[in-house]
Parts: C-alpha cells; structure tokens; sequence
C-alpha cells in the first residue's frame, strides 16, 4: 500500500471501480437497487442512523451515483455501521434493500480482507474457533472484558469466578467453563462440510490467516478420527 | 327528436357534462350512487377550494343548482346502473333506483364515477385509526367544513401540527406509484387555513418534493412568507404516542437535521387518490379497460383523452386519473362535446 504525506493511504481508482463493478455484478444487485425518491424515509426507520453517521439513504444514492469514489468511501467503516435489521428495506417506497447493499458490500470487504472487516471480525474469531473446534458458539470462558465491549457495564464481574458461578446455575450443565454442551463428531464433520461448500474457511483465510491455520488443523484432526 | 345521453356519477365533472349537454338541448339521464350530487367535496364538505380559496359551496352549489334546475335533466340519486347493453351503436341501460328500475335507450354515455380518498390506514406505520389526533386530509377538510377544528382527542386547539405528504401515493407498498396531484396542494392550502385559525399554533409540513405545480405554487410561497409553515424535506417513517398525549413523528431530515424525532398535538396526512372499487365496477359492467393505476383507460391519453376503448362511452374527471376540481369541470365538458358529435352522427 503507498501513503500520501498525511500518511493516508493511496488507493489506485482501477480498485474502486473494480469494487463497485464486483457489487453491481452481484445477483441480488438488480432487486435490491431500484429508483431511489431520496425520501429518507429507509434513514427515519434506520436505527443505528440516530446515533452515528450512517444512513441508508445515502448508501443507496451512493449506489445510484455508479461514482466508484463514492461507493469506495463507504468500505472502510461505514458499512459496518449498519444493524442488517432490514427496516429500510421493509419501508421504503421503491421497494430497495439498502440494509441488501451493505449485505453486498460487507461481503466484498470480507472477501478482500480489508482492514475494518477485519477488525470487525476479530472477537468473533474466537467464536469461529470455539465453533470449529467444539461445535458451540459460545461458552463462559469467553466472555472477558477486552472482548465483546457491547455486552455492557457489568462484563469485568460477570467474567470472574466462572467455575463458581456455573456451579450456581439451577439446572444440569456439563459443569465446565469450555462448553455448552457436547457435540458428536458426525455433527462436527458435517459442519465442515457446509463451511467448504458456503466459503466459510476461505472468508477465514482472507481475514485472519493465523487463524486459519489453527482452524485447519483441528479440522484435519476431526475429520481423520 | 332529441338526444338520449346518459352520465354515470354526479361529481363535479358529471354536473358539468350533463349542464352543458342540456343547453345543447340533449335529455340527459344522470345517475347518482349517493343521496345528494356534488361529489367528494359535498359528500366531505370541503370548505374553501384551492387555488383562490374559493367557498366550495359556491362552486359546487352553482353546478348542483344547474343541474338540478335544468328540465332537460332527469336527476337519478342513491340510484346504479344496473344493467348495460350495446344496442348497435346505441346503449340500453337500466337504472335501478328507490323508485324501481327504469330501462331506456341511450346515444352515447359518459363515465363520471371519480375516485376515492386513499385510506391511511391501508399503511400501518403513519398509526391512523390507533391514535386520535392523527387524521388525514380529509377529515381535517370536513372538520373545518363543520367548523370543528379541535384536537380529536381532547376538542383543544392544538399547539403543533404536522402534515406528511404522499401518504398512499408514490409507493410500491401501498401499490400506487403514481403521484395523487392534489395533495399537497391540498395540504398547504390547509396549513394557512390553520395558521390563520391559530396563530399560535406552529405548522410543519413534511415532504419528498412539493407539487404545486403551476399557479398552485402561490399558496405554497404565501405558506412560507406570509404563514411561517415549516416546510421540512424528508418522509416520516413512523408515528408512535408520546408524553403529554402528543404523537410522535419520526424520521430524517434530509437537508438539516438528520434524524428527528418530533411530538405533535395532531398530525395530518395527505392521502391521495385512488380509482377505487367504481373504476373496475365499471370497466366490468360497461366493457372498458382499468389501466395499471386502477383508473379507468382513455383510448388515447394525449390525443383522445376522453374517449374510453369502447365506442360511445366517453370518460370525464378524477375517474381517469388524480386531478383538481377545475380540471375535472373542463373535462365534463370536453367529453359533453365528444358524446353529443357521437349521439348526433348515431341518432
Ligand atoms: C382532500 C381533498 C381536497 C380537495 N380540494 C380541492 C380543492 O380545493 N380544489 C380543487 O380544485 N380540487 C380539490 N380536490 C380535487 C377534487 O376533489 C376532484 O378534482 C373532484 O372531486 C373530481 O371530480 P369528479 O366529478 O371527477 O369525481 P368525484 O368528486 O369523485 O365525483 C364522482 C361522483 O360519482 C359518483 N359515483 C361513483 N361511482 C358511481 C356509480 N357506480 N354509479 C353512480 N355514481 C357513482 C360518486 O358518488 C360521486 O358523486 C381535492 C381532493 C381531495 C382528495
Ligand atoms: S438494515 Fe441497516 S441500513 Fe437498513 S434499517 Fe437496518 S440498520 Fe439501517
Ligand atoms: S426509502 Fe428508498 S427511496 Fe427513500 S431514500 Fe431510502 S432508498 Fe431512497
Ligand atoms: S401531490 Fe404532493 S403529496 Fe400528493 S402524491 Fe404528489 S407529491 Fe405527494
């Protein structure tokens, strides 16, 4: 990657156009980019567009400018912004699907391995791992502070004394802090098989590399035994 | 012997048709669903008409009058027809009303049958018919019709109130794209009228373009100017109660604000028009094409815009399309003059 002297890198257009020609290529493209009122009224029923710079108003009139610039703005962390609740595409007029687009667009920084997907994804490589490796997805010990941040004030005591506190739940566990419950191998191999088929590990490779290799080899021993 | 011709719907634009084809001489037969003529604006008493603010009794009175007083019209009210037959080039049609039914012979027909006011609760998120303090156009027409202009809820003078445009209109949920013409010419129209009812009352009107196209668009500079309504650009995506029995309207500020959330004492909404269930009674019965609005079809919009695909019937008013008062009278007339030049060749 070059930077300019603000040390903001320099992205090449040819990128940016391929990007943006990469979502209009996309199947769902068409259904979910009609005509586009400029109402707001995706934006009124949009609930992250209260709190932060984020709108899906503006996504679609992105989208509707076929401005590779444009478009290219919305790719580091605008995209993730968004709920994928689908109320704008439940209320707007032209029947469009802006919360579809940043469907599009995510999968597309996904599979490119930019930065913010990466960032974004990194507490939940964890889960992938847990999911990889013990068919859960979440367990007690993984809930501490540095992760998950969004799960409120109260994370720092509720990650202390798992053992204990698991031991208070009033009704029958495994009595571990690593698992929910357990998952027979059957189960787990063809998990695997549905990862390959979807691209689940390739998105793995492309956003997080160390932990693809983990991944891999838990998955090769699961699948040998 | 004179000219039969039959005009279906005593609205503005029938009154017209049959009060000119009388004074050519014509027996006109003119039937009335309801008990009374005058149309949408006698049946929801509209007040004063835009543009010049005009009483509406004057303008409908005088077509009522007209109508009514003319010996050359047989008036038919609470009263349909029944039954619709080609007759060669001529139409037998039976008119059933509370005195029995009556079959006669006719040399053309008009179609007047106008259209019905969108209903807003068709559109779950603007809360119609959930909170009392937000009606629509309408209602707010009759209300100050009946003198009434209060805050359903509490018959207070409401403090704020908000009008959303395009209610029913220009959305593919609701089904209808088109654009209901009227309406916000409609909703400024009222928003002086409130601004003068209460001058304490702050007025805001929310909306995705204003249409006041042409002359219309002196009311809406004089609602800014002289009225200081609050026009703000962004289509509201829910109405919810809020404290202090106001309603709620939420959503974005396309130019200013961003997302707002603002409590109202009443809001109104501009539902618009639609073809309703005559338009498609009336393609069945009488053989002529609905288009893809829900109206019914001219064989031609721009060079026969009057005359239906069925030779001798003929279309005037709000029943080929959303239009204003004014429009609707010139087109009685213009289809008074299509349907006599058929009678007369055909008689
Ligand atoms: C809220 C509102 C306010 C408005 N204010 C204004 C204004 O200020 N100025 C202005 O210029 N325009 C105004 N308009 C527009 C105006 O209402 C229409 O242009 C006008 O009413 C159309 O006239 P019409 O005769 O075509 O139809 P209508 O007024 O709809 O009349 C049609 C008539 O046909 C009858 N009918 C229907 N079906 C049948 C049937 N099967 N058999 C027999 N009879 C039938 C109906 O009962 C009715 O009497 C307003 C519209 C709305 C929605
Ligand atoms: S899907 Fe995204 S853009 Fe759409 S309303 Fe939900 S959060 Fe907003
Ligand atoms: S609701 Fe639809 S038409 Fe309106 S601004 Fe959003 S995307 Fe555009
Ligand atoms: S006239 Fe105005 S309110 Fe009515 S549908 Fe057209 S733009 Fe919307």
């Amino acid at each position: 990657m070059e930077y300019d002297e603000n040390g903001v890198s320099i992205v090449p257009f040819e990128l940016k156009k391929e990007i943006f020609e990469e979502a209009r290529r996309d199947f769902r493209y068409e259904e979910y980019v009609r005509g586009c009122l400029n109402c707001g009224v995706c934006a009124g029923g949009c609930p992250p567009h209260r709190f932060f710079d984020f709108s899906p108003r503006i996504v679609l009139q992105k989208m509707k400018s076929k401005d590779p610039e444009l478009i290219w703005t919305m790719m580091d962390e605008y995209v993730w912004a968004c709920f994928q609740c689908f109320t704008c595409a439940m209320i707007c007029p032209f029947l469009n699907s802006p919360g579809g687009v940043i469907a599009i667009l995510r999968e597309i920084a996904v599979r490119r391995g930019f930065e913010s997907a990466k960032k974004v994804l990194k507490p939940y490589s964890r889960v992938l791992l847990k999911l990889t490796a013990y068919g859960n997805q979440l367990s007690p010990d993984m809930i501490q502070p540095d992760f998950f941040p969004d799960w409120g004030p109260h994370i720092g005591y509720a990650s202390t004394d798992l053992a204990v506190k698991r031991k208070a739940i009033p009704m029958p566990t495994l009595q571990v802090t690593n698992l929910a419950w357990d998952v027979a191998p059957e189960a787990m191999k063809e998990l695997y098989d549905i990862f390959d088929e979807a691209g689940v590990f390739k998105i793995i490779e492309s956003v997080d590399p160390s932990l693809y290799e983990i991944i891999q080899d838990i998955v090769d021993d699961v699948r040998s035994s | 012997m004179a000219e039969n011709i039959l005009v279906i719907g005593g609205g503005p634009a029938g009154l017209n048709a049959a009060t000119m084809l009388s004074e050519l001489g014509v027996k006109v037969t003119l039937a009335e669903r309801d008990s009374f003529l005058g149309g949408n604006p006698k049946k929801f008493k509209y007040k004063f008409l835009f543009p010049d603010m005009q009483p509406a009794d004057d303008v409908i009175g005088k077509l009522i009058k007209k109508a009514e007083t003319n010996s050359n019209i047989k008036v038919y009210l609470s009263s349909e027809v029944s039954d619709f037959k080609e007759n060669g080039k001529k139409f037998d049609a039976t008119i059933k009303s509370p005195d029995g039914n009556e079959t006669k012979t006719f040399d053309s027909v008009i179609v007047a049958t106008g259209f019905e006011h969108f209903d807003p609760a068709r559109d779950a998120k603007y809360s119609y018919q959930l909170f009392d303090d937000v009606i629509d156009i309408k209602d707010l027409e009759r209300m100050m019709g009946e003198g009434n202009f209060v805050r359903p809820s509490n018959g207070q003078p409401p403090k704020n109130v908000a009008f959303i445009l395009c209610v029913g209109s220009r959305d593919r949920h609701v089904g209808n794209q088109y654009c209901s013409r009227v309406c916000c010419t409609v909703s400024v129209k009222q928003a002086i009228e409130l601004r003068e009812h209460f001058p304490d009352c702050e007025v805001y009107i929310f909306y995705m373009d204003i249409r006041t196209y042409g002359f219309f668009e002196d009311l809406y500079w004089k609602a800014m100017e002289e009225y200081d309504v609050q026009i703000v650009k962004g289509r509201v995506a829910e109405i919810t109660s809020g404290e202090n029995n106001t309603v709620i309207c939420k959503g974005e500020d396309t130019l200013l604000r961003g997302p707002f959330e603002i409590p109202f004492d009443m809001v109104v909404l501009a539902s618009g028009m639609e073809g309703g269930p005559q338009s498609s009674e009336m393609a069945k019965k009488l053989g002529l094409e609905l288009d893809e609005h829900g109206f019914l079809k001219p064989q031609n919009v721009t060079l026969a815009p009057f005359k239906s695909n069925k030779e001798g019937v003929f279309l005037a008013g709000a029943c080929t399309g959303p239009k204003a008062i004014s429009d609707s009278i010139t087109e009685g007339g213009a289809a008074a003059m299509d349907a006599y030049i058929y009678a007369v060749k055909n008689h």
